[in-house]
């Protein structure tokens, strides 16, 4: 009876180790991975570059006596951009005044033309509204060149002095 | 052996000898148990990522952010999974924060709750959006052992960011429960 049972008891052994190897098995299958990869790319333009160039000038004005510079007309003002070349640029006036000050407080109303040019030629720039502003292309080595024009239109008691202000171009891809 | 271990038997202890001829049988059982066990096993695909499509932000100006949707059939990344028809797989992407340029420059990218695809049609036009940022479970369909996974984000370029090419990987790490 006892080696009876020592039979079975082996048996029973074999058995119970046969199904922990069974589920021993299925846990070592129970999952499995895998991975790939991926690059992400990215190619950055050259920033833009924005130089006040050439100061505006209207130079000397006598009251009651409007004076207009033209693009191409001695003391028009010029700046300079730079980026990458042939991208795309919007360009914007973020700051125009309308009127030149003389400190503290008076004025001198003034009105602006503005051109475009991938070269620095203002004869043959694209003239463009100052209000709206414009977008055309940088030239092929990453140029741009904009003019600035205007009329100040002082009063027949206009105060004599040196009047300011101050243009801001905005240049953006 | 298994018959001798029955003759020694006969006689003795009928039930006793009853539970012995079943465990006498229980290794044979337990071959037909591992037999199941395997036979799924050997049905299954192993499982396989496939790089179909980097994802390309292209050209990126200074200080202007360039997003890619994940629906975009030229610029989104792609990779492909095969596995066993109907399995579910678990998706797990490793992104990162930034791509890397020129002279060890860096371009911030960043990605967003929607920016991960799932397309168990594998179509770009059919998808399933989910956060690639965490784990994400998804599953194959009955009639099909591939599936692909799309994804989108944006580049954050600075002001000032350096001009030149950045780089990046993307890796997806799918994780299979037959």
């Amino acid at each position: 009876m006892g080696e009876d049972r020592t039979i079975m008891s082996k048996l029973m052994q074999s058995s119970l180790a046969l199904v922990a190897l069974v589920a021993g098995i299925a846990t070592a299958a129970a999952a499995q991975s895998n991975s790939g990869s991926i690059t992400a790319t990215a190619v950055v333009q050259q920033p833009i570059n924005v130089v006040g160039a050439v100061n505006m000038s209207f130079g000397n004005v006598f009251p009651g006596v409007n004076k207009t510079i033209t693009l191409t007309t001695a003391g028009a003002g010029r700046f300079d951009v730079t980026g990458q070349a042939t991208s795309p640029v919007n360009l914007a006036f973020t700051s125009v005044p309308t009127n030149l000050v003389l400190a503290p407080s008076t004025n001198l109303p003034v009105s602006f033309i503005a051109g475009y040019n991938t070269t620095n030629a203002a004869a043959s720039a694209t003239s463009f509204p100052v209000a709206s502003g414009a977008a055309t292309n940088l030239s092929g080595t990453g140029a741009l060149f904009v003019f600035l024009g205007g009329t100040v239109t002082p009063a027949v008691n206009q105060a004599a002095g040196t009047y300011t202000g101050t243009v801001t171009l905005q240049v953006t891809y | 052996m298994g018959s001798l271990t029955g003759s020694a038997l006969a006689g003795v202890d009928s039930d006793l000898c009853r539970r012995v001829r079943w465990w006498s049988r229980a290794p044979l059982l337990g071959g037909l148990a591992l037999l199941t066990a395997l036979s799924p096993l050997s049905a299954q695909r192993a499982i396989r990522v496939t790089s179909v499509r980097s994802l390309v932000f292209g050209t990126v100006f200074p200080g202007v952010r360039r997003t890619v949707l994940r629906s975009d059939p030229l610029n989104s990344g792609q990779l492909d999974i095969r596995a066993t028809r109907n399995a579910q797989v678990q998706l797990i992407f490793t992104l990162p924060a930034v791509l890397n340029g020129p002279a060890g420059a860096t371009m911030p990218v960043s990605f967003g709750g929607n920016d991960g695809g799932f397309s168990a049609t594998r179509s770009v036009a059919s998808q399933v959006g989910f956060d690639p940022r965490v784990p994400y479970v998804a599953r194959l369909n009955n009639n099909s052992s591939r599936a692909s996974v799309f994804l989108g984000g944006s580049a954050n370029p600075i002001a000032a960011q350096r001009a030149g090419s950045y780089t990046g990987t993307v890796t997806l790490t799918v994780v299979y429960f037959p």
